[in-house]
């Protein structure tokens, strides 16, 4: 692990569990309706400061707190068009499956520049353990950046092989 | 596996077997290949006499730069009158075939690389160019040349796809094969551009005696002028240009250099698709490791006490 990114990843892992506070709280706007206020968004006071953690221009992490639920949003890091599609596609076929993720948003959320996103609810909290969902969260966020350099290596040794298997028999 | 065949396979099987000697029985099969090429193994007579028919779009394209002779040269006494809806057929009578096994072998092979064999003639035309223009251009010095020396010769045009096609150029130096070829949507264009990245490198790093290889998004300039090159602008097509030197250019070599330059397009995008498939399945590999993850923060369901129907209580031993 790299010297920036230990300490990037403690502080996400402080501050999503200093977040995951979260309690059973109804709707205060319509009767008998329970739904994260975070998305939802119509009762401001029950909403706390979004807080954003980068480790540089190209890495970050949003997360949007509220009384019952919080979303985090990565933003993966990309150098070049490669990654960029690698990206898409990983998150792509995630967020496809979100179903079986139950954290998983199936959209990362509309501000610019965020790849995913999840969304933990207290139900999710209270089903769950919240230091394992931490947990994932932080695994997520180290694997990801090492398949995708990964899948990335692949293609340009593959693409080597490939180029000079075929160039071989003109020599 | 890394490389593909020449020869159509199917073809290959199908007349291997029937010239092993087996009792002939009538055949009507249809066999595709690449680029849209579409076989037609028939026996319209009798069980005995077996007709290979060749249908390919740029047909009219490689009769102008002389198919017909190539083809007739290579399958002389086999040749007849192409089968309605098709360009070319050759019939094989079985009960005249070459008495020996290597003869037979070969026929079948001539016959499974008649795709090869058509599409070979404006490459051998060119190859015959250069060598007139190498002779012509011994008797100058580079600088004095006339116009048409130094300039080789008119750009052969291939349309053998829709919206692909081959261009090859002869000059007194060297042969250039230039392939279009067009990427559906972003990610085969990325994928494409890294391919082609290590094959204008291959040179540079391993193989100093391969072709020289050039890659760009808009027309080359020995394609100014040819009818049906345009250039979009959107980055969609790609021009690859192969640039054959003396060396590649000796007659001993034609033949296999012919085959192996064909191949091109095919392998390439073939590659492309290969590394989609193993990138799709290592995701699915990786997203089924997310979710075992994940699936650690559920706690374990409570084992719960069962009774008997008498109220006693037990526990299911583990």
């Amino acid at each position: 692990m790299s010297q920036s990114l230990r300490p990037y990843l403690q502080a996400v892992r402080s501050s999503l569990t200093a977040a995951l506070c979260l309690s059973n709280f109804a709707s205060q706007t319509a009767e008998r309706h329970n739904v994260p206020e975070v998305e939802a968004r119509t009762s401001p006071e029950v909403l706390l400061t979004p807080l954003t953690i980068a480790r540089n221009e190209n890495e970050r992490v949003l997360i949007e707190p509220s009384i019952n639920s919080i979303r985090i949003s990565i933003k993966i890091k990309q150098a070049d068009e490669i990654e960029h599609i690698l990206v898409h596609k990983f998150t792509r076929f995630l967020t496809q499956r979100a179903e079986s993720f139950f954290i998983l948003r199936r959209k990362p959320i509309k501000v610019v520049g965020y790849d995913i996103s999840f969304l933990i609810t207290n139900f999710h909290t209270e089903e769950m353990l919240k230091h394992k969902l931490v947990d994932f969260i932080i695994q997520f966020m180290e694997e990801v950046d090492k398949e995708i350099s990964e899948m990335k290596l692949f293609l340009n040794a593959r693409a080597r092989f490939v180029a000079e298997s075929f160039l071989t028999p003109f020599d | 596996m890394l490389l593909l065949d020449y020869q159509n396979v199917l073809i290959q099987a199908v007349l291997t077997e029937r010239f092993s000697g087996a009792p002939p029985v009538s055949i009507d099969q249809t066999v595709s290949d690449f680029d849209g090429v579409i076989f037609h193994i028939s026996t319209p007579e009798s069980k005995s006499k077996i007709m290979v028919s060749l249908q390919i779009r740029c047909y009219k394209d490689l009769v102008r730069y002389g198919a017909e002779q190539v083809l007739n040269r290579e399958y002389g006494p086999y040749v007849v009158a192409p089968e309605i809806g098709y360009d070319f057929s050759v019939v094989v009578d079985l009960d005249n075939l070459p008495a020996e096994k290597e003869a037979r072998d070969e026929l079948v092979n001539k016959i499974s690389l008649l795709k090869r064999n058509a599409m070979a003639a404006p490459f051998e035309q060119a190859y015959q160019e250069h060598y007139r223009l190498r002779e012509e251009a011994a008797k100058f010095t580079s600088e004095e040349a006339p116009q048409g020396v130094r300039e080789g010769g008119t750009v052969k045009a291939i349309q053998y796809r829709e919206e692909e096609a081959i261009y090859v150029k002869a000059s007194h130096d060297r042969v250039t094969v230039i392939f279009s070829t067009i990427f559906r949507e972003e990610t085969d264009r990325v994928y494409g551009k890294v391919f082609i990245q290590e094959f204008v490198d291959a040179r540079r790093r391993a193989i100093q005696n391969a072709p020289q290889v050039l890659f760009r998004n808009d027309p080359p300039l020995e394609l100014q002028g040819v009818p049906g090159v345009n250039n979009t602008g959107t980055g969609e097509v790609g021009y690859v240009t192969f640039v054959l030197f003396p060396r590649h250019l000796t007659p001993q070599r034609m033949p296999d250099v012919i085959s192996h330059i064909q191949t091109f397009r095919d392998y390439f995008h073939y590659h492309i698709k290969a590394s989609k498939a193993y990138i799709h399945s290592r995701m699915r590999r990786r997203t089924a490791d997310f979710l075992q993850v994940l699936r650690r923060a559920r706690p374990d369901s409570e084992e719960k006490e069962r009774k008997t129907a008498s109220g006693r209580t037990f526990k299911q031993g583990v």
